[in-house]
């Protein structure tokens, strides 16, 4: 499963739809340095790279005020493109995750202070891709309905104004309102002479000739029709590429919270298994999870070799093309922070460290089909090959020692299996080969996922020899 | 758009009328009460086709009525967004045009009706294309399309559109004399 096509959508949305948008307190003065137009753009990028993030971690990696960030982020809450999760934690914050059931799910739980520890409401927030997928759609849809509708006037209601008490009336008022006397509608207050409410797109368009006035109108419009098509055409073409994938999800909070942390147990590896504790510890580098799952997906593709890195420097390559023509339609200035993002980013290598290990799949924008295709199919080969290696790892666990039936469970053991199995399994490699992997679970994209979370966790864990490690016996 | 259907209904009769005719008397009084009106939910009631049920009777007290039950089928009209009707221009004005397609009401404002047809005013106020060939006045019939009803509780109003492929005059009585 992949997030970047996604994440590429999540940006263009974003400066299609919020760069202008400001975020402001009630009582601020609107000249100060209220001006934060931008900030939902920036905003939004960066939870493209990230999965459940705590959002004081959030403002602080983005230098942002944490009323501010929230104030946006409220913002986007509402326009269904983020979920947001609120709940008591303990100062201290370890075992939460694992409490988490039974403690407060909302922050909205009503007093639940006399625990023995200080509980503090921490908000969570994370991308909704599903939600997004519709909402931009959605919201395309109204635009351009809207434009043709009032376009040939049609399914338009007419809506009537009272020049002098400034009553509004619609078409649905008709009946009421025709007068035996002349022609023209009448206010019910005043009896006032109604006047049609011309349309507010192009209001200021009237004035002279009745006739005139109307085409003025319609070429506007059309004008208008014209520059959304074209502008948005980046956006739409995005959609029409995303539309059959899967869409990632992270589930709820706990949901993931609990997936990383069984991930983490099984691993044995005692810190990385508490993300609310390991983020307590390390400042908003206590998010360090989410990217890794990204990073093992680089592993697997390094893997892959030669013909992997052929069509790595051609998804480069192609962004660079691709992005300028469009972000230039945008605006001069954007252009140059969109550059500005993109150029410091070359090809990271999987020994970065993990805040950046988003990056690179950031950049790579797959904008062909074919070079997607081959992505695909280099990435679903690394997928079924790990896949059989966990198959393996998993059975020769289960002859060890009994094993439950619950399939999250299932999967993690395999993948700590295979971490702990990893070089004595290179021997058997031929044995394997055959039936045994053809039993195995259809590798379902899900569970792809989680394995390479788990490995994941792994090169975070034992440092960047490990993959070195990973590739070599891949390729042998 | 018509349906069959069949709803229910509490009859109060007059004692006077328990008879042998009872019956007949009910169902007449029905027909009375319902035919021709309105509800918000099933449309206009346009004719009774048959009583289905007719229950017991339950004599209040004080009064010597008594109250059946009464289950009776119905053709029913109701208007729906979207749909195309034809219907009697009865008025034309400034703003647009009324037009009745039986029991229901519609109007067609003028930046519904399409732009080359011209409004004229005088004894009988029209809309005419430039060459006059196509006039929209008082009983013409016209084919229109739904784009907008209101329902209430016993009135439904409808907004319909003529600037469409296919709609307008279909039967200028003008022009056929
Ligand atoms: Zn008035």
């Amino acid at each position: 499963m992949s997030f970047e096509p996604f994440n590429r959508l999540v940006r263009l949305a974003a400066r299609a739809f919020y760069d202008d948008i400001t975020m402001k307190g009630e009582n601020q003065p609107k000249t100060g340095r209220g001006d934060n137009r931008g900030i939902a753009v920036v905003v939004l990028d960066a939870l493209t790279k990230r999965q459940w993030v705590r959002e004081e971690d959030l403002a602080k990696s983005l230098r942002l005020h944490s009323k501010q960030l929230r104030r946006t982020l409220r913002f986007f809450e509402e326009e269904k493109l983020i979920t947001r999760d609120h709940r008591k934690e303990s100062a201290k914050g370890a075992k939460i995750y694992s409490a988490a059931a039974a403690a407060a799910i909302d922050g909205q739980v009503v007093k639940e202070g006399d625990e023995k520890i200080k509980m503090h409401t921490h908000s969570y927030c994370c991308l909704d891709y599903a939600q997004i997928f519709d909402v931009v759609r959605y919201r395309m849809h109204r635009m351009k309905k809207k434009l043709k509708d009032e376009l040939d006037s049609r399914n338009t209601i007419q809506q009537y104004i009272c020049p002098n008490c400034g009553r509004r009336y619609s078409a649905f008022d008709a009946l009421q309102l025709i007068s035996y006397t002349d022609e023209y509608f009448h206010c019910e207050n005043c009896n006032g002479e109604l006047v049609a409410e011309s349309d507010k797109l192009a209001a200021e368009e009237m004035g002279d000739g009745d006739d005139n006035a109307r085409k003025r109108r319609r070429e506007k419009l059309k004008d208008m029709l014209q520059k959304l098509e074209e502008q948005l055409k980046p956006l739409a073409q995005q959609l029409a590429r995303v539309k059959d994938l899967p869409v990632p999800e992270f589930g709820t909070l706990q949901a993931w919270e609990a997936k990383l942390s069984a991930v983490a147990r099984a691993n044995g590896d005692a810190n990385g298994g508490d993300p609310t504790k390991s983020s307590q510890g390390q400042g908003y580098g206590g998010t360090p999870m989410p990217f890794l799952g990204e990073t093992s997906v680089e592993v697997a593709l390094s893997g892959v070799e030669v013909k992997e890195e052929d069509t790595e420097t051609d998804t480069k390559t192609t962004p660079m093309k691709v992005l300028p023509p469009w972000m230039i339609k945008q605006g001069m200035n954007l252009t140059k922070e969109q550059r500005g993002e993109v150029k410091p980013v070359p090809k990271i290598d999987q020994s970065s460290e993990p805040v950046d290990d988003k990056k690179p799949k950031d950049i790579k924008e797959d904008d062909e089909k074919n070079i997607q295709d081959e992505y695909l199919k280099a990435y679903y080969e690394a997928l079924v090959k790990r896949q059989k290696e966990q198959e393996e790892a998993a059975r020769r666990i289960e002859q060890q020692q009994e094993e439950n039936r619950t399939s999250t469970s299932d999967q993690f053991t395999a993948s700590v299996s295979e971490r702990r199995v990893g070089m004595k399994f290179k021997r058997e490699e031929n044995e394997n080969d055959d039936v045994e992997w053809e039993e195995g679970p259809p590798p379902s994209v899900n569970t792809g996922e989680t394995f390479y979370k788990l490995a994941d966790l792994n090169v975070e864990a034992d440092a960047v020899a490990d993959d070195e490690d990973d590739i070599d016996w891949e390729e042998g | 758009m018509f349906f069959h259907i069949v709803l229910e209904r509490n009859m109060q009769l007059h004692p006077r009328h328990f008879g042998p005719h009872l019956r007949d008397k009910l169902v007449s009084k029905l027909m009375k009460d319902v035919e021709g009106t309105c509800s918000g939910r099933h449309g206009f009631v346009v004719a009774i086709t048959g009583v289905e049920e007719i229950g017991k009777g339950l004599i209040r007290e004080g009064t010597g009525f008594v109250t059946f039950p009464v289950k009776y089928q119905c053709v029913v009209f109701r208007p729906f967004k979207g749909e195309i009707l034809e219907a009697v221009v009865t008025m034309v004005n400034k703003m647009g045009f009324f037009a009745e397609a039986g029991p229901v009401q519609i109007f067609v404002s003028n930046h519904l009706i399409p732009d080359d047809m011209e409004f004229q005013s005088g004894d009988m106020p029209n809309y005419t294309t430039s060459d006059g060939s196509v006039k929209i006045q008082k009983d013409s019939e016209v084919r229109l399309k739904i784009i907008g009803t209101r329902v209430d509780a016993t009135e439904i109003f409808c907004i319909g559109t003529i600037k469409d492929d296919f709609l307008g005059v279909i039967n200028d009585p003008g022009a056929a004399s």
